[in-house]
């Protein structure tokens, strides 16, 4: 007999949608509804048949199976034996599980990164730069009648943010919202949520910055100085869309990779920021990064509170010692400055360019994830545990900083994030005698 | 030809990420999405094989046309296709330039590289 999980969390994306009702049968979910494709598979295929049944360690040219307890002891004398260890990932999992980590990481004096770095950790040195101009995602979706996304396609990366939170929702200040808001998307190709908007802008790849300038000064009474065309985009319709931003009534700028991946990185979001702080002498406007991972933002918050920076932080001076470029995990790998890696919920093997993945294979890492993904080839031990949102419930933060908690909704048998860790960190702490 | 190489996620890869060994994930993310126009001056068509150089490293990809794509610019699927060729030089920021990577393209007859293929290539061992 079936059993109905209502409020349900997904733990895929930033949206973190909170209405998910999953349909469970004998330990297994069977049925998925109000999730959005990328929910649906997380749900059905993460940790299910594809899952490792326990720990194991590569030994010449195969896999050989391990116990838990020997997964435990070997990842604790790697860890030990690095003169500068790197554990980096964290934000496929909950926050408790975070903070286990940040304990860990200055038991061993190792840098510690998350994804961030290689998503909005440019947006942080940003807002570290000139604040965060920011609101819940509540008041978008009641207030807003202008919405922007820029360098973001959430059609694709966090499809129901549309439906949620902005075009196709109701707002409790606009009577009808459909029709009432004003959705602009701009872009260096026209997306599949290009597709949706009012007006599309496209930029030539690199023009960011540049738009974004021309932008602030037509705001500041200067059309005289823009050229016909800035970046592939006609001098008519940047004035076309600022104006549309000044006569907003609220308007909210949502901004993805788009603009930290490109050329400037920091210095777009920058500059989006200022024109966002310009647009709010006249009316009220404000900013949000997409946030990728479910719970990157969570990892933020519990490294700001723990460490006083929120990523890329290396405990090895006994004090925490920030500096993004430098103390960022791609970074210390392509320099093969680490000679150790803990890898938890997260695949750098897919997603961290070849100089760093190669580094990654060259010295021992361990991965801690309930399935064989892209980092599994490099590693030297694989340690599977329970997925976040389905066998374990935690905390978790949406890409507007909103805490919400996460439900168990079956339970598999594998140990959490957080008890791998604290059982690693409490073995690291009886060598050391700490 | 040079174009520029933007990558990120698409639904599919983004549907395929707890399946990063199938033959799906690899079709998916060794795709080369570019703009017809492109093709002709290039002399490929859908299905052909490209291959993207970066330095002294490079990747042979699958042609996918996409009248979306503006010319001189190439889109893939984020993972470890694109991946391969890009550097790992963050500008002081510790962000890669995954958007914005200049390549240099050419058709060959080479075939596109298994997913366990690129990562037996790191040293790794691939597990199935």
């Amino acid at each position: 007999m079936s059993e109905i999980v209502k409020d349900a969390l997904c733990p895929f994306c930033g949206c973190l949608c909170d209405d998910i009702v999953l349909e469970v049968e004998d330990n297994h979910i069977i049925s998925v509804n109000n999730a959005c494709t990328l929910g649906e598979h997380k749900f059905l295929e993460s940790g299910g048949e594809r899952a490792l049944k326990g720990p194991m360690r590569r030994e010449g040219s195969g896999w050989k199976p391990i116990s838990y307890e020997e997964a435990i002891e070997e990842t604790a004398e790697i860890l030990l034996a690095a003169d500068r260890p790197l554990l980096y990932g964290w934000s496929g999992t909950y926050t408790e599980a975070q903070g286990a980590g940040i304990m860990l990481a200055e038991d061993l004096g190792a840098i510690v990164d998350s994804t961030t770095s290689v998503c909005h950790g440019p947006s942080i040195l940003a807002i570290q730069e000139v604040g965060h101009p920011g609101c819940t995602l509540g008041q978008v979706k009641n207030r807003a009648d202008v919405v922007i996304y820029w360098g973001s396609n959430p059609q694709e990366g966090h499809p129901r943010h549309l439906s949620r939170y902005t075009t196709y929702c109701d707002g409790y200040f606009l009577d009808n919202a459909a029709h009432d808001r004003t959705v602009i998307v701009v872009d260096v190709r026209k997306s599949a949520t290009a597709t949706l908007a009012d007006h599309f802008i496209q930029i030539k790849p690199g023009g960011d910055y540049a738009v974004l300038s021309a932008m602030r000064a037509i705001l500041a009474g200067r059309e005289d100085v823009i050229p016909s065309k800035v970046a592939g985009v006609t001098r008519e319709e940047l004035i076309k869309i600022v104006n549309i931003c000044k006569n907003a009534r609220f308007g909210s700028l949502f901004f993805g990779v788009g603009l930290t991946m490109s050329q400037g990185k920091y210095k777009n979001v920058r500059n989006a920021i200022e024109f966002v702080d310009d647009l709010n002498r006249s009316t009220k406007f404000t900013l949000t990064p997409m946030r990728g991972h479910y719970n990157v933002y969570g990892f933020n918050e519990v490294c700001t509170w723990m460490t006083g920076y929120p990523y890329a932080v290396d405990l090895s001076r006994g004090i925490a010692f920030y500096n993004p470029g430098e103390t960022t995990a791609v970074d210390v790998l392509a320099r093969k400055e680490c000679d150790a890696c803990l890898v938890i919920a997260s695949d750098p093997g897919a997603h961290f360019p070849s100089a760093s993945v190669g580094h990654l294979a060259e010295i021992p890492t361990v991965l801690i994830d309930p399935v064989p993904n892209l980092t599994t080839p490099l590693c030297r031990l694989q340690i599977p545990v329970a997925v976040t949102g389905v066998d374990v419930g935690g905390t978790a933060y949406r890409m507007d900083g909103v805490p919400l908690s996460m439900k168990k909704v079956i339970d598999r048998g594998y140990p959490t994030d957080e008890e791998l860790i604290n059982a690693i960190r409490k073995r690291v702490e009886e060598v050391k005698g700490i | 030809m040079k174009v520029m190489m933007n990558t990120g996620r698409t639904i599919r890869q983004g549907s395929l990420i707890e399946k990063k060994t199938s033959d799906s994930y690899a079709d998916e993310t060794s795709s080369c999405m570019m703009n017809p126009l492109d093709m002709l001056d290039l002399d490929v068509e859908a299905g052909d094989h490209v291959r993207a150089v970066k330095g002294d490293r490079s990747v042979v990809l699958s042609v996918v046309p996409d009248e979306e794509i503006s010319l001189g610019a190439i889109f893939v699927p984020l993972g470890p296709y694109a991946n391969f060729v890009i550097n790992s030089d963050t500008h002081g920021t510790g962000m890669p330039d995954y958007k914005t990577t200049l390549v240099d393209l050419t058709p060959t007859d080479d075939p596109v590289p298994s997913v366990s293929e690129l990562m037996s290539s790191y040293g790794g061992l691939w597990y199935e």
